[in-house]
């Protein structure tokens, strides 16, 4: 029972993370290789927020998300938006770029340590008894939370208008403009939403299990789950982050737990040479890349 | 009456060496219907893509000359501010998003500033019934006719004064062509709009237009009434087929397109 639990929350983390990665391919085809640093970000923004309202916790984490949205639109604004137009190469190296100066910035700005938001917000992680198991607050806080964005994703995208607008761009920008879209504007609610989920994952997680640089991996290992899936739909991130989850604790309990930062990418590149497109993605969207 | 659009002495360029449109003058006023006719390459698709503000994709640019559209310069707007200023466009291919469904193509069209979007819905609803049955329907599984149909509900969505319809006819039965045709006209009557048609199909196009353009190379050869065209002798014999009189090809080029055409 604790292994399907402990595959659940794992899951979860990497679903929260993978819709990140879906939400802006699927509307610009741009791969946004700076997810996980982004999402450290938010985590060590969390821990500026949670010292200036120590006694706020719930204002210190949206305070945190709130920052965390207004870097995502400001990436998309000053950086993003000048490659609109220009090969997609040149902004996914851009989103590489971005990636490693964030890395950089952090430990400038923090340090290197190894820090505690849940100690700082002055919470402990409870570890709560379920179906003869336990499983962590936060650990639980982020199955909720994945399941609410993605619950929320899917309607937002099938129902609200502007959701239908950014399927509509994805799927052909210049269409979409000439029916009076504005392109910049949908990237923008893009980049907004993957920065925040984003950001969601990496407090959730730095409150689970503590911060530092090396979050940004989980951030690389979640990209395996979104491209198991296929890069474009939601559905193939949240089957393809319980794929890699799964293979992942199984692989550490029988096995061997150096394994765990390997096997998302053994899964990877099995699924690449079978099925290139992932497992819900359409054939000729990957293509295009 | 003034012109709702004025295309004046417009020259494009394609990536610094091809002129494709030279001087071409041409004007649309209010409620209009009216046709642009020319065989490929012609230039009858870019002037509509220098109206839209597309250009820029193609490595295209205006040279020289000017679009005003209710008085206003058009160059340098962003295609999607063009179409909120009323100028919509129903391009040749790729007129709908295939994955959405009939409903969400509609949604997905933004209404210009202070359109009235539940009755422009309606009106859409209204031109075309069938599409009302498709509601549901994914648009990719749409016969080419429907395609069509749900184009220009989508534009007529997007509150346009001026609608700008890329090759009505391409690839589609006669009889869906002409039904087509009627809604356009149709369209024209009910919300008094301004429709461009850039037709191959001479004889589709001129049956509801009430003036037309004929362009060559990139320029305006002939224009004016609708009826004056239908009745000219080389519209006769080189658009719609007719047998005239004149019988001596000009030139061998128009021969010779003149048989690929209807040979």
């Amino acid at each position: 029972m604790q292994l399907a639990i402990n595959i659940a929350v794992l899951a979860a983390i990497y679903a929260l993370i993978a819709c990140g990665y879906v939400l802006i391919y699927r509307v610009s085809r741009v791969l946004n290789l700076a997810h996980g640093e982004l999402m450290m970000l938010s985590a060590y923004l969390l821990l500026t927020t949670a010292s200036l309202f120590s006694k706020n916790p719930l204002i210190a984490i949206a305070a945190a998300i709130f920052l965390s949205l207004c870097v995502g639109v400001l990436v998309y604004l000053f950086l993003m938006r000048r490659m609109t137009g220009e090969m997609v190469l040149a902004a996914v190296l851009t989103t590489v770029a971005l990636g490693v100066l964030l890395r950089g910035l952090v430990v400038l700005v923090w340090s290197a340590q190894q820090q505690n938001p849940a100690q700082a917000l002055g919470w402990v992680n409870y570890s709560i008894p379920v179906f003869g198991g336990r499983i962590s607050a936060a650990g639980a806080a982020l199955i909720i939370t994945t399941a609410l964005v993605y619950a929320g994703l899917f309607l937002f995208l099938r129902f609200s208008r502007y959701g239908i607008r950014m399927r509509a761009a994805g799927q052909n920008p210049l269409l979409a403009a000439q029916r009076g879209i504005s392109l910049h504007a949908i990237y923008a609610l893009a980049w907004g939403l993957s920065t925040l989920t984003g950001a969601l994952a990496g407090i959730l997680i730095s409150l689970d299990s503590g911060l530092d640089s090396t979050m940004v991996l989980i951030g690389l290992k979640a990209f395996p789950a979104a491209l198991v899936g296929g890069l474009d739909s939601l559905v193939g991130a949240l089957i393809g982050s319980l794929i890699i989850a799964a293979a992942e604790v199984l692989m550490i309990y029988y096995v061997d737990a150096l394994l765990s930062d390997v096997v998302p990418f053994l899964v990877l590149i099995l699924m690449l040479v079978v099925r290139p497109w992932g497992l819900f993605g359409t054939r000729e969207e990957l293509d295009r890349v | 009456m003034s012109a709702l659009l004025r295309v004046e002495k417009l020259e494009v360029v394609y990536g610094r060496a091809i002129t494709a449109i030279q001087g071409i003058t041409l004007e649309a006023r209010k409620g209009e219907i009216v046709a642009v006719l020319g065989t490929n390459g012609a230039g009858k698709s870019t002037t509509l893509r220098a109206i839209s503000g597309f250009l820029g994709l193609d490595d295209a640019r205006v040279t020289e000359g000017a679009i005003h559209f209710k008085g206003k310069n058009l160059s340098n707007r962003p295609p999607y501010l063009i179409t909120k200023l009323g100028i919509v466009l129903v391009p040749e291919r790729d007129k709908v998003f295939p994955s959405l469904s009939v409903v969400e193509n509609l949604s997905a069209s933004v209404s210009g500033t202070g359109a009235d979007r539940k009755r422009l819905e309606e009106m859409a609803f209204n031109f075309f019934p069938k599409l009302a049955e498709l509601r549901g329907r994914t648009a990719g599984l749409l016969s080419g006719g429907e395609r069509q149909m749900l184009a220009l509900a989508s534009a007529i969505v997007c509150g346009p004064e001026l609608l700008l319809v890329d090759e009505l006819s391409l690839g589609l039965a006669p009889v869906v062509v002409d039904d087509l045709a009627q809604r356009l006209v149709e369209i024209r009557n009910t919300l008094g709009i301004t429709i461009l048609l850039v037709e191959q199909n001479a004889a589709v196009a001129l049956s509801i237009a009430d003036r037309g353009y004929v362009l060559e190379n990139g320029r305006v050869v002939l224009d004016g009434d609708a009826a004056r065209l239908r009745n000219h002798p080389d519209i006769q014999e080189f658009y719609l087929g007719g047998a005239g009189e004149r019988r001596s090809y000009r030139d061998v080029k128009q021969y010779r397109r003149s048989r690929r055409w209807y040979g």
